[in-house]
């Protein structure tokens, strides 16, 4: 088990076990909050996810809420994965190199094989990006 | 990594876009079709591109274009409106003709439609800010 970086929880859970969300990452989970209605991840940007403007990537800030908010769609069929259907993203502010960034993510509606969802992306009580999207549970018609 | 046929490769400067890269880009400026060779870094756990890697690709791609359509004026993502039509495998090369929709003083709106090998694997449309413009 690696370390857990500073800025984060002790029982911050690592998401994603191969590709992108290994390589992109670390991103973590941490406890629910609002009695399980907000899903919370966080991560800590390094150099690599910088952009030239000494921002954080678009791209990283992007991967971060699709990632967190795949893992709540998941959480929502039972472990099962689900695919990004759509995602629009407005960015509202910069994040800095080293600052904790951190998601909630909440379920506007779910049906049978597909659920809505909204995430705020926040660093230091600042939104950074704000996303809204559809996903669809694979292997489901 | 190879460079695809009648491609070169784009020069990059972001960490990030250099840390997923390299990306890939044939045509004159304005026209230019970039593109994404899938290697194992890129996957998800159903084997296909994962949507971070889609979307970074995009801001990667797109902001290249807006710099060329706007003779080098910086720019920042606004927003970022992705359609995931299709999942792209280890090997195949995503390509991307980046259009501009509109460009007025401080804005500039451009979509692309993301393919590999025919296949239309992801839609996007977005708006980018002109730094220094209000």
């Amino acid at each position: 088990m690696s370390e857990i970086p500073s800025p984060l929880p002790k029982d911050a859970v690592r998401v994603g076990s191969v590709g992108f969300n290994i390589f992109a990452g670390p991103i973590y989970r941490l406890g629910d909050e609002n009695q399980g209605e907000i899903k919370h991840f966080a991560f800590v940007p390094e150099q690599k996810h910088m952009n030239g403007s000494g921002a954080v990537h678009g791209g990283m800030l992007m991967t971060f809420a699709d990632v967190s908010m795949s893992q709540t769609a998941r959480s929502m069929f039972e472990g099962n994965g689900c695919n990004t259907v759509s995602l629009s993203c407005d960015f509202v502010s910069p994040g800095k190199l080293g600052a904790l960034i951190e998601s909630r993510v909440r379920v506007t509606r779910k049906t049978r094989s597909m659920v809505f969802l909204s995430a705020e992306v926040v660093s230091n009580g600042m939104p950074l990006l704000i996303a809204t999207g559809l996903w669809k549970v694979a292997g489901q018609p | 990594m190879s460079v695809p046929a009648g491609f070169t490769e784009t020069t990059l400067i972001d960490p990030f876009e250099r840390h997923v890269g390299p990306v890939f880009e044939r045509g004159v400026k304005g026209a230019k079709c970039f593109a994404l060779r899938v290697d194992e870094r890129h996957i998800n756990a159903r084997g296909v591109v994962h949507g971070g890697m889609m979307l970074t690709f995009a801001d990667a791609a797109l902001g290249q274009a807006v710099w060329d359509f706007t003779d080098r004026v910086p720019s920042v993502t606004m927003n970022m409106q992705a359609q995931f039509i299709d999942g792209a495998r280890l090997g195949e090369l995503i390509e991307v003709k980046p259009e501009l929709v509109r460009r007025t003083r401080a804005l500039v709106f451009v979509r692309g439609d993301f393919t590999a090998d025919s296949r239309t694997l992801m839609t996007i449309s977005s708006v980018w800010k002109l730094l220094g413009e209000s």
